[in-house]
């Protein structure tokens, strides 16, 4: 057992948290709603930053050299992650980075992943996971955006939806159905896709957090050389994605520093000629954030640990924590919001707004947990596939919908 | 980092499930709360045997010389069995403060006494007032019961209570005050005191758990200087540090026993039929099971981190309150969810062993600070923290106040959506 980090990994740290300390504005805020900014100025800003650090190697640090990164372990890569959440910087390429790169990486020809990795480790390039459709949230198999075959192309028609939108897209990472058949997820492929194909269009889905977007397909071309990994074996292909996507060290971080942020508020602000730090309710509040920053710590390290010894140890047991995280983000919250009093509705930029309005920002965006799967599917998933506990076989649903439908109508 | 046990390690855990599994029975759990004693001395004589009296201690006196760590592996199995037995009051509480304080004499006295099973220690800490004002109770504010000095004697006087193990101990480690005024760290002494002396009665309390808290009068006690434990006016200090173990070791056992509640309830849902089909298929079942899974696993690193910082001698006040106050309530909700599971059949005190867990559990809650004290100790950490770092390139005047009217980024304005 030993929770030190190593010399080494301590170097890098420094590293890091030097490059952002020197190249962050000493009037920079952290932000909530968008992670990247709202104006265009803070936009064209993290745009900027992120091709520094892609430059440095710091968007990519666990890829190898020759494709953008800096050939770090999985633990060091822990660190690179830390410290850039710590800073609150959310990259407006993070998808990239996080979720369309790595397959490429795994089931990318040659000439795709020259194409595209690049770009994604210099910081150049957005893309967006577009997966989610609207017969196709949690029951993520249910994909109809259609690809059908035609010469060397394909030609895609359909929808997707509430894709994240940090940024304007150069690229689409899409799961289309090329094949009806079931099970339903045998049937579905990968396709890297420019944004701007002809015949793609856009229309804003603003929700009370992240920006989304709709996206509609229509006619739309894309060559075959852009298919991804095996025809029909993408499902199993983004499980890969869904790996990448939940295994973070970074949540703690950034964990911490809106913890600092916020016991500074409470420092400075008075309520009945004390600072707000005295209040009782407000201590609860953030020895709770305190408990939970402390066990996401572990849980991420862990996790990485877990990963970085896999050729040992195979699968990870059940963990419970990114659950328990989804279950109390709307608790912390409410705490916050209601802390504040009738100031607590007040958004930033308002007359009387208390803490740049993050109290009503980080309540608005609780109200949405179903990022990397809702918290119902969680639960499913864990009893599942986690306890081992009994459901109801899949082929019996469309039966079981026969059923009931119309019944207690 | 690394998240592993040693090799010993895994064999003190196999070792330790496989004896308690055969000696520690339910029955016997049941046998000793309804007995007069709060333990089973044969099972104290084989756990001497064994070496776990004298785990932590040097080889000098009798014991292994392994740490804390080790300790915590050993009383995670102590919790998933429910073993009662006065091992924290003498092993952590007792010993380990004469082993941080106490003069050669006395560590060469007492050590390898407790370690071979020849003596049981309490500690007598809390107190009538001390325990109503929660935030007090683990704290030297709390502590009044007074010991005055009477040429090379000490009079102690006063009533603790919830003391555990008194009914058995042979020696009470008692908390006095000697000194008023000024911080109340400064002023307690710690005496070890024969149980027998005259002056000195005992009464059980009747608890939830069955186990044997008691209400410990000390009526006008007269003790030799020789028992002082540790400096005059100097014990808060290394009782604290034997607390802090402590608090952990209930860590380690809510962490066993969480497993073993997640372990049945499980099993319950797959195997009890109703309506046909195993109560496990039903998601209300899936969704306690899956918080009980929340609720063991998020502790068993916390507790870790705490040990193994006691183990390294490094500071750990924020680490082992973290532990304890998530461990504390995340146990209270394991034993509920059990009980949700299990309905019935996991309220009945003589067949079921929830209820025998959840019982037992209060207590390990309750002891050395429930969540609420621990919360509020890591609040104050937390006043203590620096103010968050400020980056240091030249101002941008990007972040000034630029309202948050809309919902739509900038940026969207000026991308081309296509068709």
């Amino acid at each position: 057992m030993d929770f030190n980090y190593t010399e080494e990994q301590e170097k890098l740290r420094k590293e890091v948290h030097e490059f952002f300390s020197s190249n962050l504005p000493s009037d920079y805020r952290p932000r909530g709603v968008g992670g990247t900014g709202t104006t265009l100025e803070q936009f064209q800003f993290w745009m900027d930053l992120q091709r520094k650090a892609g430059a440095k190697g710091y968007l990519t640090p666990g890829w190898s050299k020759a494709s953008g990164g800096l050939g770090l372990s999985d633990m060091e890569q822990g660190i690179v992650s830390e410290e850039t959440s710590y800073w609150g910087a959310t990259w407006p390429g993070s998808q990239g980075i996080r979720v369309c790169g790595p397959p490429v990486h795994v089931f990318g020809t040659e000439e795709q992943k020259s194409t595209f990795l690049p770009g994604i480790a210099k910081g150049e390039v957005i893309w967006y996971q577009a997966f989610t459709e609207p017969d196709a949230g949690s029951d993520e198999a249910n994909v109809s955006l259609r690809a059908t075959e035609e010469n060397d192309h394909y030609i895609l028609n359909g929808q997707k939806t509430f894709i994240t939108a940090p940024g304007p897209a150069d690229y689409l990472y899409t799961l289309a159905r090329t094949q009806d058949v079931i099970p339903k997820h045998r049937g579905i492929s990968l396709f890297l896709i420019d944004a701007h194909s002809p015949g793609i269009s856009y229309s804003a889905l603003a929700t009370l957090g992240i920006f989304t977007v709709d996206i509609f397909f229509d006619n739309v071309k894309v060559p075959k050389s852009r298919l991804l990994g095996e025809l029909n074996r993408g499902f199993y292909h983004a499980m890969v994605t869904f790996e990448f996507e939940r295994s973070t060290t970074g949540a703690a971080a950034g964990a911490r520093r809106n913890l600092e942020e916020l016991i500074e508020f409470c420092r400075e602000e008075k309520r009945n000629g004390q600072p707000l730090l005295k209040d009782p309710a407000v201590r609860n509040l953030l020895a709770d954030r305190a408990i939970e920053m402390e066990l996401s710590w572990l849980q991420g390290w862990f996790a990485a640990w877990h990963f970085s010894q896999r050729d040992k140890l195979g699968s990870p047991p059940p963990e419970a924590g990114g659950l328990h995280g989804k279950v109390v983000s709307a608790d912390r919250a409410q705490q916050l919001i209601d802390s504040l009093g009738l100031y607590g509705q007040l958004r930033r930029g308002s007359k009387y707004c208390k803490y740049e309005g993050r109290a009503a920002n980080a309540w608005m965006s609780s109200r949405s947990t179903h990022p990397a799967g809702t918290i119902e599917i969680n639960k499913i998933v864990l009893a599942g596939r986690g306890l081992g506990l009994p459901r109801i076989p899949a082929k019996f649903n469309k039966e079981i919908r026969a059923a009931v439908e119309g019944v207690g109508v | 980092m690394e998240f592993t046990f040693t090799e010993e390690q895994e064999m003190l855990r196999t070792s330790a499930r496989d004896f308690l599994e055969t000696e520690c029975t339910e029955k016997l759990v049941r046998e000793v709360e309804d007995g007069d004693e709060g333990y089973s001395p044969e099972l104290w004589k084989k756990i001497a045997d064994l070496g776990w009296l004298g785990l932590v201690y040097p080889e000098q006196y009798g014991g292994a010389g392994m740490n804390v760590i080790d300790l915590a592996v050993l009383y995670e199995e102590f919790g998933r069995t429910m073993f009662p037995s006065p091992h924290l009051s003498t092993v952590v509480l007792g010993g380990m403060t004469v082993l941080e304080a106490g003069s050669d004499a006395q560590k060469a006295d007492i050590l390898p006494k407790i370690a071979d099973g020849s003596k049981i220690v309490a500690l007598a800490l809390t107190e009538p007032e001390s325990a109503w004002e929660m935030k007090k109770t683990w704290d030297p504010e709390g502590v009044t019961v007074s010991a005055t000095a009477d040429g090379d004697n000490y009079v102690i006087d006063g009533t603790k209570l919830f003391v555990h193990d008194a009914v058995v101990a042979d020696d009470i480690l008692v908390v006095t005050r000697t000194k008023t005024g000024g911080n109340p760290a400064d002023g307690i002494t710690l005496f070890l005191v024969d149980a027998k002396s005259s002056g000195i009665s005992v009464m059980p309390l009747i608890t939830v758990a069955g186990d044997k808290q008691c209400e410990v009068a000390f009526n006008k006690v007269k003790v030799p200087k020789a028992s002082i434990v540790g400096e005059l006016n100097g014990g808060w200090a290394p009782l604290s540090k034997a607390m802090q173990v402590a608090t952990v070791m209930l860590c380690a056992q809510m962490l066993g026993a969480g497993q073993r509640l997640l372990e049945l309830s499980v099993d319950y849902a797959k195997t009890r039929i109703q309506f046909d089909m195993p109560i496990g298929i039903n998601q209300y079942i899936q969704e306690h099971c899956v918080f009980l899974l929340r609720d063991v696993n998020g502790g068993r690193w916390s507790t870790y981190l705490a040990a193994w910082k006691l183990a390294e001698g490094e500071p750990c006040d924020f680490e082992v309150s973290v532990a304890k106050a998530w461990g504390s309530d995340a146990h209270e909700h394991a034993c509920w969810c059990a009980h949700q599971v299990h309905a019935g059949v996991g309220y009945t005190v003589f067949d079921g062993v929830v209820p025998l867990y959840s019982r037992r559990g209060k207590t390990l809650q309750l002891y050395m600070g429930d969540t609420a004290y621990h919360k509020e100790k890591i609040a104050t950490i937390l006043e203590g923290w620096p103010a968050p770092e400020k980056p240091k390139a030249k101002p941008l005047g990007l972040w000034e106040e630029v309202p948050d009217r809309g919902w739509i980024p900038e940026w969207w304005n000026e991308f081309d959506k296509g068709t």
